[in-house]
């Protein structure tokens, strides 16, 4: 945009603005940058820039149920919620992209909802739920209200990957006799495996992240990692958490090279 | 395809969707409603007994001035970063865009812990400034609206740059170069043609982030002060702490009709513009 514009102001514009722009992207890493130094600091002191480093923090963490059950916990969790998500969300999503039919409008509505709801008020609403039929308390579910709030970001996803696609070739197969189930098997999923794969990541992640749901959710005995995390947040600063916290970024550095690595097939921009 | 097998195909296709849709999403938001109003014998006094609480009347102002506040800074230091990134050669920019999707996909948890460590009384700022004036000074930064806005602009910037981005990216070219031509300056460019024309972007960022941080809870329950509740802290200290559900309802159905007066106007604007 710059190379026909001549101005001498331009130039320290220019700088000016890259200058601010450091400092915001420096703001933005900043919490990583913090924690990560302080997870291999020493087990008695938070302190930044760590006296001493080693490995005693992760040590902690690997060896305290306390710490272990809820990680594995938010591991099944989030596998079990991206499970169940991809299998309802992506037929949902290539019918909803390719085909329109009575009550579309309210099927989408009622599926894509969660979405703009406020999660305390899903929470919340889960909770009364779950706890008229009594199965309030249990990973079950934990894992339906995950699924619901993560069904829509699936769909989305999928619808558009699906609107990528070339519609043709489903014709043709469908023209050669292949029936919708063969179709879609054989046709539209070989084509669509980068939106598949970062479907089915963002739905592990959302579920692997989410607190309020999970807070109001779980019983003592099932604990997820972020409600763990955030119940230790509220009452002892533990240097422990500092390890936690460079395990879950090391998870998010993984999505955000699978976003990047699968734009290049899909246009979802997350 | 006949319509018969289309629709067999459809009923495959569309009911685990709609199974979910039916039997989780509407019956556990209409208990929500439901509650609301004391079930079966219908009464509004769990509205009447929230609407006329001072608390209530308190966090609703603090939710919508905190979520108005900082969306409004998060779309400057937005704006500040998708200028750059807009001005970057492509591939120098899909470098730099790791610098804001990292944030983006970094726990709400782990930043709070961050900021409670730098921002703390013992905090790395605090000792920091105590180190380079050599006496202790312990500046009251967290549990204050200053932690709170820390906290949800760290939010809500990786959010808004995304859409901002795109809408400058979509600016042509050309209209640039025309304004140079014809002896614009830098400033009145920027005035002239960058604002105006990403505002549709703008605007469409500012109010999905504002509409999204009008629901944040845990950012004001572990950065914010004890004055900081915001609704969704008070839903969760009636339904858990209080026990009372009617209450935590009434807030709930409030609190989406605020979402719901905000998130229309803004969908039908977009529809009507693109």
């Amino acid at each position: 945009m710059s190379e026909i514009i001549h101005d001498p102001l331009l130039r320290r514009y220019r700088s000016m603005g890259t200058g601010l722009a450091v400092i915001v992207y420096l703001y933005l890493l900043l919490p990583i940058l913090v924690t990560i130094p302080m997870a291999f600091g020493p087990t008695n002191a938070l302190t930044f820039p760590p006296e001493s480093y080693s490995f005693a923090l992760f040590e902690i963490f690997f060896s305290s149920a306390d710490w272990l059950n809820p990680l594995f916990q938010s591991l099944k969790v989030a596998v079990a919620t991206a499970a169940l998500a991809m299998l309802a969300g992506v037929p949902a999503g290539y019918w909803i992209a390719r085909h329109e039919f009575a009550g579309k409008g309210l099927v989408t509505g009622l599926i894509m909802g969660p979405m703009i709801v406020p999660h305390i008020v899903t929470a919340l609403g889960l909770y009364l739920y779950f706890s008229y039929f009594r199965i309030s308390g249990t990973t079950l579910s934990i894992v339906l209200g995950h699924v619901m709030v993560t069904l829509p970001f699936v769909i989305v996803i999928i619808v558009a990957g699906v609107n990528k696609l070339d519609r043709n070739l489903e014709f043709g197969a469908e023209l050669m006799g292949a029936g919708p189930m063969r179709m879609f098997l054989t046709v539209v999923i070989p084509q669509l495996v980068p939106s598949l794969v970062s479907a089915a990541f963002f739905a592990f992640l959302l579920s692997f992240d989410e607190v309020i749901i999970s807070l109001f959710l779980a019983g003592p005995g099932n604990v997820t990692l972020p409600v763990k995390m955030y119940t230790a947040l509220q009452w002892e600063l533990s240097p422990v958490i500092a390890a936690v916290s460079t395990l879950l970024t090391a998870i998010s550095l993984l999505a955000t090279i699978v976003a990047i690595a699968s734009r290049k097939g899909s246009s979802v921009d997350l | 395809m006949t319509p018969t097998s289309g629709l067999r195909a459809q009923t495959i296709f569309m009911s685990p969707g709609t199974m979910i849709g039916v039997a989780i999403v509407a019956p556990s938001l209409s208990y929500v409603l439901f509650t609301s109003v004391h079930g079966p014998d219908f009464s509004l006094a769990a509205f009447d007994a929230v609407l006329t609480s001072a608390l209530f009347r308190q966090s609703m102002v603090t939710t919508l001035y905190i979520a108005g506040l900082s969306s409004l800074l998060s779309l400057l230091l937005g704006f500040i970063v998708a200028l750059h990134l807009a001005g970057q050669p492509a591939r120098r920019r899909a470098f730099l865009m790791v610098l804001v999707l990292l944030p983006f996909w970094t726990s709400v948890l782990v930043k709070c812990f961050a900021f409670t460590v730098i921002l703390g009384r013992e905090g790395i700022i605090n000792s920091f400034l105590s180190w380079i004036f050599a006496t202790k000074i312990q500046i009251q930064l967290i549990f204050n609206l200053v932690g709170l806005l820390v906290g949800m602009t760290s939010y809500q910037v990786p959010l808004i740059v995304l859409p901002v981005l795109a809408s400058l990216l979509a600016i042509d070219g050309a209209i640039y170069r025309a304004a140079s031509i014809m002896g614009a300056k830098p400033a009145r460019i920027f005035w002239t043609v960058t604002v105006p024309m990403s505002l549709p972007g703008v605007l469409a960022g500012l109010m999905s982030i504002f509409v999204m941080s009008l629901g944040a809870f845990v950012i004001p329950a572990l950065l914010g002060g004890p004055r900081d509740f915001m609704l969704s802290n008070l839903v969760d200290f009636y339904n858990r702490q209080v026990l009372d559900w009617p209450k935590a309802s009434a807030i709930s159905v409030i609190l989406f009709g605020i979402v719901i007066a905000f998130a229309t106007p803004a969908a039908l604007w977009r529809r009507r513009k693109f």
